[in-house]
């Protein structure tokens, strides 16, 4: 059961005003958060025995973490978590375990500070916070319902060896928090809730594997969602299935929405941050200002896009969430940051050299970008600030219909979703290494032709050679999933004049 | 004041009390057939130090449970259901800590019924077709009662916090020492108690507590010609001497913090000055080292011998398995690489990945995965070892108290062969010595790899030359394993604090090894 709003601010104003009255401490921060991460995996297998739903269950997690900054010294800050209890003795106990956890560090800026106090967010609640199990279990089933109904009704017998795999989840993950700090004069409140769903249908007889996703903030969203997504995975597979195993070489590309996402997930992201450049780890090192991508991409961040599912008012610091410009026509022009790393990269004595000579002096980071989040995506009590996204949009200037991507690609082949992308040489090499895993078809004369046998190519590429020098870009921003992200993605499709594919053989 | 102590002290308590609010339970709810409840309490202390400055300490104790329950729809249908929450000092108050678990007993047997119900109901519409769906729980049939202490010299509990941030103090400030083209350091030490507890409705008690320690570094070198990012993991089960001190166990040594720091930034510095590997065309002789063929372990034959992946229980997520096409048509009993490869995983060994009773109270025991080059058995729980028709080898395991146990590695790793590596390098007339894993890059069912090394060395008539950055082994998983033609007798277990796994992501720690090997792959580079 998680805490209202309400307790949440009414326990960190009664955790201020206990904190306040102790002398030793200079300044201070509790942030306070409940939440509820409800999951329902699919497990139908046709000719294994199976449960259909495996694992319905929830997580939940409740409690506060306290960080403080010492008056001998403003830069011996200490930080404890507690789960559970939300009583003055726990504040105190709490108290106790920062001051014995106490460093000097002394990079460490303060905790926020501006504004005194935020204007209230005006926010629509989701009608997810009040879906019951009931329903999630049903949902769940739909999808499973609606896969075996597709696979009969498409002429594939459920029945015998048609090797019909349904996996992935529905899950619903809800999160409140409550923050202040020794500089603000009110409780800051946000809470938030969306779904997720991600579903994966193999027909082993034929080899072939297709996929559907949804991610969305409202009930009715995930129950419509449910009735379809299973009927799309299957009829998407079976229009897939006896691929053609495409040898080693280069060829010419289009990467769908997910494989973007996921490139964008794992190779681009992480760049993006300051505490990246601080370390020396970016892909981008030394290019702050630079042209990093084709002049007809942009990236940003958006808490509070509209279309998006992850919906933030406030960070998880205390400041209002807002846009975060990344990238625009091409150029780096933000970063992702919390306020310690902020500060550590605005006054790293290398700074000019980390972020290179178009960066200037005065160029600042504004830290909106500070989450605590766990497993889940949710924000969690006893995580520590570190930037992340919300909802990342791709955006693109020139684009084109999806149709007309086909067409300007010729021949090649279509990768609709790529598995296990990996910075293989370390995050600043911006090498990347994955396999194609199925939607995925050859283009021959800028038409969809044969489906690309899923799991027979691996992709050894560049970031670079996916954005700095696309062949064509797609006009929409689609939504995708990224399987372990807590961001939600917006991307268009590209294509590429050139990437090398190599073969993988077929399983033994 | 309340100490961390008084959370172990519900573990105590749930000995006594637990066992009779589930059988309870069960039998006041007419259609549930089994109840589990995993507690979990953990006392950590950390501390990390950047650039050669503190950053970070935090002590910490959490608790936690996670309670399944198992109903049934008709004589025919179950279904089950499960809640894990975190509830730290409430865990304290036994009164309350009861009244949670009361709650989330009700929760969880109200999921399994949903979930019966839907299945009976679309089962009772289907008429035929999806038989499949009656997989009946394989529940246990008689209660255990265990009870496992930790092994430590300093007990993580009464550890002062400061020996903590002095030790990753000393490691990031020793990294930072060794030169301008140390670009950025982490160094981060931690220990911890796990105590966990097992009880069920038929009466079982199983107790188990571990100590965990464990060093972690981070270095980015740069210069002139590049620059290198390595990270590497030492770790124990064990207190705090085990990093502050090193350890000497025979299959998993590992140095002290400060020296293991010490001695990945001067790597670091080196691979930064270091050419890029411009593959060759074609296949080459690789031998790969102890710490390179933990990775290969892992990936290519821990986790694709996890029977919920060969199951397709993971097909959405961490895909299938290249053991296992069908119940009919696996590779069971065939041939799958060299008969000089053989590979286990061995929770009863010392070493990261160490445990006596898996998280549905099954115990422990070795599995043999290649025996000889055959292919001879997965990793499961009760339900996957039933689908199987195999017996339950106790390999089903939970990250954190509040998630459900999934089929996990313990300590998995290559069986050693004879010949000294020495030996193996030097009848290599050209081809390249392997070192040390970094990142891994796998197809859906492991069927193929490209795993990078933090150092490739050229090797030219027996001699180990040049030294390379960038570069990783590409191969076929079976390929790779049927041209294996040396296996070193230098077995190394490596603690691998980080393998993901499940929705949501549960990260758990294991041990994998190896000794070193010699195959033919293909190369990547940078």
């Amino acid at each position: 059961m998680m805490l209202k709003a309400a307790e949440l601010k009414r326990f960190v104003q009664e955790a201020a005003r206990l904190i306040a009255k102790d002398e030793t401490i200079g300044e201070f921060e509790i942030y306070c958060s409940s939440g509820e991460h409800r999951i329902a995996r699919l497990n139908f297998t046709s000719d294994i025995p199976c449960r259909g739903l495996e694992e319905f269950k929830s997580l939940e997690a409740d409690g506060f973490q306290i960080r403080i900054a010492m008056t001998r010294d403003a830069h011996e800050v200490g930080s404890t978590s507690e789960a559970g209890e939300f009583t003055l003795n726990a504040i105190r106990t709490s108290l106790e375990r920062a001051k014995r956890a106490t460093v000097i560090d002394p990079h460490f800026s303060g905790f926020a500070t501006e504004p005194k106090k935020l204007k209230a967010a005006v926010r629509e609640k989701s009608d997810l916070a009040r879906l019951s199990d009931a329903a999630i279990a049903n949902a769940a089933w739909n999808v499973v319902r609606g896969a075996t109904e597709a696979l009969g009704k498409f002429g594939a017998p459920t029945a015998g060896h048609a090797g019909l795999v349904i996996g992935g989840d529905l899950s619903v993950i809800r999160d409140r928090v409550a923050i202040t700090t020794s500089h603000f004069d009110d409780i800051r409140v946000d809470e938030g809730a969306h779904f997720s769903s991600s579903v994966t249908a193999l027909i082993e007889s034929r080899d072939a594997k297709g996929t559907a996703s949804a991610l969305g903030s409202s009930a009715a969203h995930m129950r419509s969602a449910a009735m379809s997504l299973g009927r799309e995975a299957v009829q998407r597979a079976l229009k897939l299935g006896h691929g053609v195993r495409p040898s080693s070489g280069p060829y010419r590309v289009v990467l769908g929405p997910q494989p973007v996402a996921e490139i964008i997930n794992y190779m681009v992201m992480g760049s993006l941050t300051t505490g990246a450049f601080h370390a020396a780890s970016s892909a981008y090192q030394g290019r702050f200002g630079d042209d990093v991508m084709h002049a007809s991409l942009s990236l940003f961040d958006d808490p509070n896009h509209k279309a998006g599912a992850v919906r933030r008012s406030i960070t998880c610091e205390g400041l209002a969430a807002r846009r975060a410009d990344l990238i625009r026509d091409g150029k780096l022009i933000g970063l992702l940051s919390t306020i310690y790393d902020s500060h550590r990269l605005e006054t790293d004595e290398e700074r000019a050299e980390k972020l290179g000579a178009k960066a200037g002096d005065k160029v600042k980071f504004p830290p909106f970008n500070g989450y605590r989040l766990g497993e889940g995506g949710g924000r969690r009590f006893d995580a520590h600030p570190a930037s992340a996204g919300s909802n990342v949009v791709m955006r693109t200037r020139g684009g084109i219909a999806e149709n007309a991507l086909l067409g300007q690609l010729g021949d090649g082949i279509y990768i609709g979703r790529v598995w296990y992308t990996y910075p293989i040489n370390g995050q600043r090499a911006g090498d990347f290494t994955c396999t194609v895993s199925g939607d995925s078809y050859l283009i021959r004369g800028g038409k969809i032709a044969e489906p690309v046998a899923p799991n027979s190519l691996r992709v050894n590429a560049n970031i670079a050679e996916v954005f700095a020098k696309p062949l064509a870009v797609g006009a929409r921003s689609i939504a995708a999933i990224v399987w372990g992200s807590p961001e939600g993605y917006y991307v268009p499709p590209i294509a590429l004049g050139s990437i090398n594919l190599s073969a993988v053989g077929a399983n033994p | 004041m309340r100490s961390s102590g008084d959370l172990f002290e519900a573990i105590e308590y749930l000995k006594r009390e637990g066992p009779t609010l589930l059988s309870r339970f069960v039998k006041a709810h007419r259609d549930a057939e089994y109840a589990d409840l995993r507690f979990e309490v953990v006392m950590n202390r950390s501390a990390s130090a950047t650039n050669g400055e503190p950053r970070d300490a935090n002590e910490s104790s959490m608790a936690a449970y996670c309670i399944t329950v198992h109903a049934r729809a008709s004589s025919e249908v179950s279904g089950h259901g499960q809640t894990g929450a975190e509830v730290g000092a409430l865990a304290g108050t036994p009164a309350k800590l009861v009244a949670a678990l009361k709650r989330g007993l009700d929760q969880a047997y109200q999921r399994a019924r949903f979930s019966a119900r839907e299945k009976a109901a679309m089962m009772k519409a289907a008429g035929r077709g999806l038989e499949s769906l009656a997989l009946r729980a394989a529940l246990p049939g008689a209660p255990v009662h265990d009870e496992i202490a930790a092994e430590y010299k300093h007990d993580p509990r009464a550890l002062d916090t400061d020996q903590l941030k002095r030790l990753a103090l000393e490691g990031s400030r020793a990294v930072s020492g060794l030169g301008k083209d140390i670009a950025f350091n982490v160094a981060a030490a931690m220990t911890e108690l796990r105590h966990e507890l097992l009880v069920s409705s038929i009466g079982s008690v199983i107790s188990q507590a571990t100590a965990f320690s464990q060093g972690d570094c981070y270095v980015v070198a740069q210069n002139a010609d590049g620059h290198q990012e390595s990270y590497d993991t030492i770790g124990q089960q064990r207190g705090f001497e085990s990093i502050a001190e090193g350890w000497r166990g025979e299959l998993m040594p590992n140095a002290d913090l400060v020296t293991f720091c010490k001695e990945l930034a001067s790597e670091a510095q080196q691979l930064a000055a270091a050419s890029l590997l411009k593959p060759p065309e074609g296949e080459v002789v690789v031998v790969t080292d102890p710490h390179f063929n933990a990775l290969v372990a892992h990936e290519i034959v821990g986790h694709p011998s996890e029977a919920d992946r060969a199951l397709k229980m993971e097909a959405g997520y961490a895909g299938r398995s290249w053991f296992l096409k069908s119940l009919a048509e696996n590779q069971l009993g065939h041939r799958v690489g060299s008969e000089l490869l053989s590979a286990c995983s061995d929770p009863t060994l010392d070493g990261y990945g160490h445990y006596r009773y898996d998280h549905e109270g099954t115990p422990g025991r070795r599995v043999m995965h290649f025996d000889r080059g055959i292919f001879s058995g997965f990793l499961n729980s009760r339900d996957t070892a039933a689908a199987l028709g195999a017996e339950p080898n106790g390999h089903a395991r939970a990250s954190e108290g509040w998630h459900v146990p999934l089929i996990r590695m313990s300590n998995t790793f290559f069986l050693p062969g004879e010949t000294p590596p020495e030996k193996i390098i030097g009848e290599v007339d050209r081809g390249f010595y392997v070192c040390a894993h970094q990142i891994p890059s796998i197809a859906e069912s492991r069927e193929n790899f490209r795993i990078s090394a933090r150092r490739v060395y050229e090797i030219e008539n027996g001699r180990i030359g040049r030294l390379f950055r960038s570069g990783s082994v590409i191969a076929d998983s079976r390929s790779f394993f049927m041209n294996v033609d040396a296996v070193g007798d230098d077995l190394r277990l490596v603690a691998i604090p980080n393998c993901g796994k499940g929705q949501p992501m549960q990260v758990k720690r294991m041990s994998n090894g190896g000794p070193t090997l010699r195959s033919r792959a293909r190369l990547g580079g940078g």
